[in-house]
């Protein structure tokens, strides 16, 4: 099983980019499983044909969490992709890191945890041990960075190195950086500027996503583009990125940058 | 953070004034256990001192709690506070309930039939047991509109911050009493030492306040500028502390201290010659470390002669240091007892 998530600023197209990494996986004919990890639960609607699914907190909110049952958390999308969504609390209250550790522990009792790809959405930046919970506890053992060429966005994904490199010093962990996903703003020369950040911490960028229409009018069509424009060289892009992910054997320990050098890098590259 | 780890959280620092408050119930607004082991403790205490049990409830914040936040099941618990028809609830934190950030100020300043009064603690996030001490003295302090005044008039001392879990309390309580009869003023207020809500209400009618130690000085200083009452900084420690202390309160209360003053050396004179026979000895003296206590220890010392020698007798050091000339002698009774061990 490949246990793989997908961390970056808010905003960026994370669960765009794992909805229809998904999809393109399970037109491999493999068993995928993806959990949404935000408490706006949006990560699996593409997938599921525009239904937002109850979340496991939402249940556990209304039910407590010993009556749920496989059934109620999970949820069968596009060609059979099972779909979990974690939920949290209102904005403004509790814990949502406290959250997602209490819905992994819920998935585990349950046995859900299982398939050949297990894909981890989870929320904009790490903002408590919570949300690393798919890298700490070894759910994830294989992390994207999803950034694109905006300051703020690399900014976040070099936050991430940071919980990387610590979580990956542990002796039982298995969680390392296995690649950098431009997921492209249209910028001018984003490529190259996202590929020499991730070539400065040390790892590598694996697929380079072209801004493009299509993704809008597929999410207004309530599908993943894969789904909705399986012709399109967008969902060429996606699939060219499933297969990536699923021969990538380059794993690493990320070195994150000085906000300095972060700076000087994205400076190299403004268009004045 | 301005107190140890090692006396407890502020929890336990807290309750040990609000329990004090005896038609009050003390709510914890965090996990059960910050108020089982809590619960056990003044228990104890109460039943060693013949008292009934503290009324103390948790908000029994659970895992959901903490995920949902903890709002809803502090306003479950105050629900059930209010069943108890207390004159007053008192709402204690959690290191849990701060870390998930419940607005618990918020859910106390509600409308309800009975007055709710926030003591900012947060478990060990809000620093010791001093801390919770002084900060449940302070907010008690805001109580005073919630309470008609049990006695009408101004003036009379009152006692802050009295150690309620101390084993000597109530002998303190009486040398002080003891003391300030001697000047003819007496104690209108034990704030807080099992008194009513309603007595709160007396505070601000004080002439004096005394407070139990000189930690206590920032409840002092809230109490003098809320109020405009002068205060003394701890109960008197030693001999010689015990003649300022007469002479502090009688210049505060405009009284002349001499005849009272005369009194107690006769009385301290006394006590040096009834313990005579400790004179001289090879003691160790070891382990107080309040600058105040300390003194008083080195008075004993250098006044009975005694000569410090790691090889000598060990001499019980109580702390806190009993407070006045009957402290003393109380602490004389035990160095006999060890000296001639």
């Amino acid at each position: 099983m490949k246990q793989i998530a997908l961390y970056g600023k808010g905003g960026i197209g994370k669960s765009t980019t794992s909805a229809n990494l998904s999809a393109a996986l399970s037109d491999r004919g493999l068993d995928i499983l993806q959990i949404g990890c935000d408490p706006k639960r949006d990560s699996t609607r593409m997938l599921m044909r525009g239904r937002l699914i109850p979340t496991v907190m939402d249940l556990v909110r209304e039910r407590g969490d010993r009556s749920l049952t496989l059934d109620d958390v999970v949820f069968e999308g596009y060609r059979g992709v099972r779909c979990v969504e974690a939920g949290g609390p209102e904005p403004g209250v509790g814990c949502a890191g406290r959250g997602i550790i209490a819905t992994f522990q819920i998935l585990e009792r349950l046995g859900a945890l299982h398939g050949d790809v297990v894909v981890y959405d989870v929320l904009g930046d790490v903002v408590c041990g919570g949300f690393a919970m798919p890298m700490r506890e070894g759910y994830a053992e294989e992390v994207y960075l999803v950034t694109s060429g905006e300051l703020m966005s690399l900014y976040a994904a070099n936050n991430i190195c940071k919980a990387i490199k610590r979580l990956s010093s542990r002796a039982k962990s298995k969680t390392r950086l296995a690649g950098v996903i431009c997921n492209a703003k249209n910028l001018p020369r984003e490529d190259e500027l996202v590929a020499r950040f991730a070539e400065q911490i040390g790892s590598t960028m694996v697929q380079f996503i072209p801004r493009d229409p299509v993704v809008q009018l597929a999410e207004l069509n309530k599908m993943t583009v894969i789904e909705y424009a399986p012709e399109s060289s967008q969902a060429g892009a996606y699939r060219d990125l499933a297969g990536k992910v699923l021969e990538n054997t380059r794993l690493d320990v990320p070195e994150p940058l000085e906000i300095e050098e972060l700076e000087s890098l994205a400076y190299e590259f403004i268009a004045i | 953070m301005s107190s140890s780890r090692s006396e407890g959280c502020t929890l336990t620092g807290a309750l040990s004034i609000t329990t004090a408050v005896r038609d009050a119930v003390s709510i914890i607004h965090g996990p059960r256990g910050c108020a089982h082991h809590n619960f056990s403790l003044f228990h104890t205490v109460a039943v060693d001192r013949g008292r009934p049990p503290p009324r103390i409830l948790s908000s029994m914040v659970t895992e959901k709690d903490v995920v949902f936040g903890g709002e809803e099941a502090l306003e479950r618990a105050l629900h059930r506070a209010v069943q108890m028809d207390p004159a007053c609830i008192f709402v204690l934190t959690s290191c849990v309930a701060d870390t998930i950030g419940d607005d618990t100020a918020m859910v106390c300043r509600e409308d309800r039939p009975v007055p709710v009064v926030h003591i900012p603690t947060s478990g060990f996030l809000g620093g010791g047991f001093h801390d919770g001490e002084r900060n449940a003295l302070i907010a008690l302090a805001t109580m005073e509109d919630h309470g008609r005044p049990a006695r009408e008039g101004p003036g009379g001392i009152t006692l802050v911050g009295e150690k309620n879990l101390e084993y000597e309390v109530d002998q303190n309580y009486a040398e002080i009493v003891r003391l300030l009869s001697l000047l003819g003023v007496e104690v209108r207020l034990r704030f807080v030492r099992e008194i009513d809500s309603r007595e709160v209400g007396l505070l601000g009618r004080g002439s004096l306040n005394i407070l139990r130690e000189t930690g206590l000085t920032p409840v002092g200083e809230a109490l003098e500028v809320r109020f405009g009452t002068p205060f003394i900084s701890s109960f008197p420690l030693g001999l010689e502390g015990t003649l300022v202390f007469l002479s502090q309160v009688a210049e505060s209360e405009g009284k002349t201290a001499d005849p009272a003053l005369e009194k107690e050396k006769r009385r301290q004179r006394a006590l040096v010659e009834e313990f005579g026979d400790i004179r001289g000895r090879s003691v160790r003296l070891e382990g107080v470390t309040d600058p105040g206590e300390q003194e008083a220890v080195r008075e004993l010392a250098e006044l009975f002669d005694l000569s410090v020698d790691e090889r000598g007798a060990s001499l019980p050091l109580p702390s806190p240091f009993p407070a006045g000339t009957s402290g003393v002698r109380r602490v004389l009774h035990r160095w006999r007892a060890r000296t001639r061990a």
